[in-house]
């Protein structure tokens, strides 16, 4: 193994210690913005990276119960859905057990089951999870902005609308992001349905 | 190009396939025959021949909308598949799964109005579902909603497995539209026109649905955490989008009947042209966008919204229906076509589209929307395309597909008769709906007053036509699909049938 491979093994570690560092942990929780679309999407990213530790016997044993990836799919969505509520984010700030559980659910009930559905997801269930994904975005920041109360108390009103109006964002560029690629793009159609027999 | 040979090989239907093209067909006619009555009691009830209550009225109104727009999105799906799987692996799970879904998504939708007594109509325009003063509650339009959900998600699963397979075949969505021919290049002349209109359909309507999504499950949070108010005007912008893609869709899956049938009933090859591409591309772009003609009247909606409305509502529908309808008749034009039933269905279809937009696309202007907005001009010209235009695509393959049972179009005594009994209903139906626009009637109301029953009195009679038509085509075309296919019944070519 080179070093950089070593380096790219280690990344999910790294990258989970660093977000676990107090003055890191406290800034990107300063705002709801950041925790919701910075921290929770890099502790994601962790996961995603814990993918090569996983033995080739759990994955044998998994991929059983995961065919086309679908039972990782909806466990990673059910997973994000817990952490989309400002309840819980709002938690994550007062009780350390919270935080403790997103510090552990979110690499390994989202990420890392999002990186060993992914690839053997077809192009329907794909687009199906995607088309989700960007809805869930627009009616979350809908939700942000319309929110007569404050839904977090560590957090201000503003916040909660600079969320919602990123999430808007996200949505739009999500739906431009798919269209482009559909219309323009090069989609690998029978490659992830190659894998997902695999 | 599309085959001259009448029942070609590749369109067989076997095993699996012809049960589900069976299943879909056979739900499809009936449905059509129950909304179809229900619709006429709704005309004859205006008209004062019958007595409904208005809660009633309204439910019967709710069904007949949700019912009609689904059934006609259920039998033009059925209509893009029976086509389409010759050009690009399509599965048919995803087709089966969409019926099972649909049929789920009904049976909430009809327990939710029948049970439930909801009457917010299918557009489930918000804050209506959940102010049902008594007559329905929350809960009942909570049921109605989760419907639509499982009828969008089998849409989408289906949308989704045809995307899949045109891709594979056509690289990208862009280059399955023939995007790469509009500024020149020699056009492939095999190019189907059914991957072109599929391709269109998948994009607007996927659009489409994700609005749905959006905007059903905001309403369903509504439901059920009530602090959480909506804005109405973006609720019914969604709603719109959604709403308008989806039905317009249907013309645009039923057209590929005509792109593939009709030069078989003419024996004339139908080819590929520049401008069917560039109408296609813009009609693709346009009906994103053509939606806001739905709110003219809205005096909150921003202007310029409107103003895009009025602007694309010239430009959406008229490029494809143009090209559509000259192509159509250039290969009509000294064809020798035989008249049986699917090709007078298909040229009805034709007839119904073209009049029927024509209406549709006056009252897509600001100035006519004036006066025209609710009025029952709008159910005039939407009926008129749909009924006549649209159901005429939808029964041509029907009709075709009977015929491919033993090998010869039909055109039976009692088809002679039916298909006339269904334009001069069709057309005393519609027309009476747009002349009761004229005069300013409203659309939607349970009752009428006495001034304005004429027109209801006509279009009752129109509708009876109509109802009685629709019944017999069902009951041909279902005994006609449940028929075994006879020995050798497919590969005759056009000189053969028309022979
Ligand atoms: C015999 C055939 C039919 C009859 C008698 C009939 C009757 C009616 C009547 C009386 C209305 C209410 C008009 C008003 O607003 O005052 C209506 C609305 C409607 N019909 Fe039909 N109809 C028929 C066929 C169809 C077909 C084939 C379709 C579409 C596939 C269709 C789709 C609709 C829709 C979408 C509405 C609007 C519902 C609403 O306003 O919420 N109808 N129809």
């Amino acid at each position: 193994m080179t070093r950089l491979q070593t380096v790219v093994r280690w990344a999910g570690p790294i990258l989970w210690l660093t977000l676990a560092l107090p003055p890191v942990r406290h800034a990107l929780e300063s705002t709801l913005t950041l925790q919701m679309l910075v921290q929770i999407p890099l502790l994601a990213l962790v996961g995603w990276w814990l993918r090569p530790f996983l033995p080739d016997r759990a994955v044998k044993v998994l991929n059983a119960w995961n065919r086309g990836g679908i039972s990782g799919l909806l466990l990673a969505s059910f997973a994000a859905m817990i952490w989309m509520l400002p309840r819980t984010m709002d938690s994550a700030l007062n009780v350390p057990w919270v935080e403790l559980a997103k510090f552990t659910s979110v690499p390994v009930l989202l990420g890392l089951p999002l990186a060993v559905s992914w690839p053997r997801a077809g192009f329907v269930v794909r687009g199906v999870f995607l088309v989700e994904a960007t809805a869930t975005a627009f009616r979350l920041g809908w939700l942000y902005l319309v929110s007569p109360q404050r839904l977090c108390s560590n957090y201000l009103l503003g916040d909660q609308q600079l969320a919602g109006n990123a999430l808007l964002a996200i949505g739009a560029a999500m739906s431009l992001l798919l269209a482009w690629k559909l219309m323009w793009g090069h989609v690998d159609v029978d490659g992830s349905h190659r894998r997902s027999h695999a | 190009m599309a085959s001259l040979t009448m029942y070609p090989d590749d369109e067989r239907l076997a095993g699996g396939e012809r049960i589900a093209f069976n299943l879909y067909i056979v739900t499809a006619v009936a449905l059509f025959v129950l909304m179809m009555l229900l619709g006429l009691t709704m005309r004859m009830t205006q008209a004062k021949w019958l007595t409904v209550q208005s809660p009633l009225f309204y439910q019967l109104l709710s069904m007949h909308g949700a019912g009609m727009v689904g059934t006609m999105a259920l039998v033009t799906t059925a209509v893009m598949w029976f086509f389409l799987r010759k050009y690009v692996q399509l599965h048919l799970w995803a087709f089966v799964a969409n019926y099972v879904l649909f049929m789920l998504g009904a049976l909430c939708i009809i327990a939710s109005i029948f049970v439930g007594r909801y009457g917010a109509l299918w557009t489930f325009l918000y804050p209506l579902p959940v102010r049902g003063f008594g007559l329905w509650t929350s809960n009942t339009s909570a049921l109605f909603m989760v419907g639509y959900l499982l009828i969008g998600v089998g849409s989408l699963l289906f949308y989704l497995d045809a995307a899949a397979g045109i891709i594979k075949v056509h690289g990208n969505l862009g280059r399955a539209l023939g995007l790469q021919w509009l500024f020149g290049g020699k056009i492939d002349p095999d190019h189907p026109k059914a991957v072109v209109a599929s391709t269109q359909v998948i994009i607007s309507n996927s659009l489409g649905i994700l609005a749905g999504a959006v905007v059903l499950v905001m309403s369903l949070v509504n439901i059920f955490f009530p602090t959480v108010v909506l804005n109405a005007l973006l609720a019914k912008n969604l709603i719109y989008w959604f709403g308008h893609q989806y039905i317009n869709a249907t013309i645009y899956m039923g057209v590929i009947a005509v792109y593939e049938l009709l030069p078989r009933y003419t024996g004339k090859p139908y080819p590929i042209s520049r401008p069917f591409l560039w109408s296609w591309a813009a009609s693709t772009l346009f009906v994103i966008v053509v939606y806001p003609h739905h709110l003219l009247m809205d005096f909150a909606q921003p202007r310029w919204l409107a103003v895009i409305g009025q602007m694309v509502s010239w430009g959406a529908g008229f490029p494809v229906f143009l090209v559509t309808v000259f192509g159509a008749l250039t290969n009509l034009h000294r064809s020798g076509i035989r008249w049986t039933m699917p090709s007078r269905l298909l040229i009805l279809s034709m007839f119904g589209w073209a009049a029927g937009i024509v209406p549709a696309i006056l009252d897509g202007t600001i100035r006519n929307n004036l006066v025209m907005h609710n009025t029952q001009w709008v159910p005039g010209h939407f009926h008129f395309y749909l009924l006549l235009g649209v159901l005429a695509m939808a029964m041509a393959l029907m009709y075709h597909v009977i015929g491919s049972r033993v090998s010869a179009p039909p055109n039976s005594s009692a088809d002679k008769l039916g298909f006339p009994l269904y334009l001069a209903g069709g057309l005393i139906f519609t027309y009476a709906f747009l002349d009761a626009g004229r005069l300013s009637v409203p659309r939607r109301m349970a009752e009428h007053l006495d001034s304005w029953t004429f027109t209801d009195k006509v279009g009752s009679i129109g509708a009876i036509l109509v109802v009685l038509a629709m019944l017999y085509f069902a009951i041909r075309i279902s005994a006609g699909l449940l028929k075994q296919p006879s020995a050798g019944a497919a590969g005759v070519s056009t000189a053969d049938a028309a022979g």
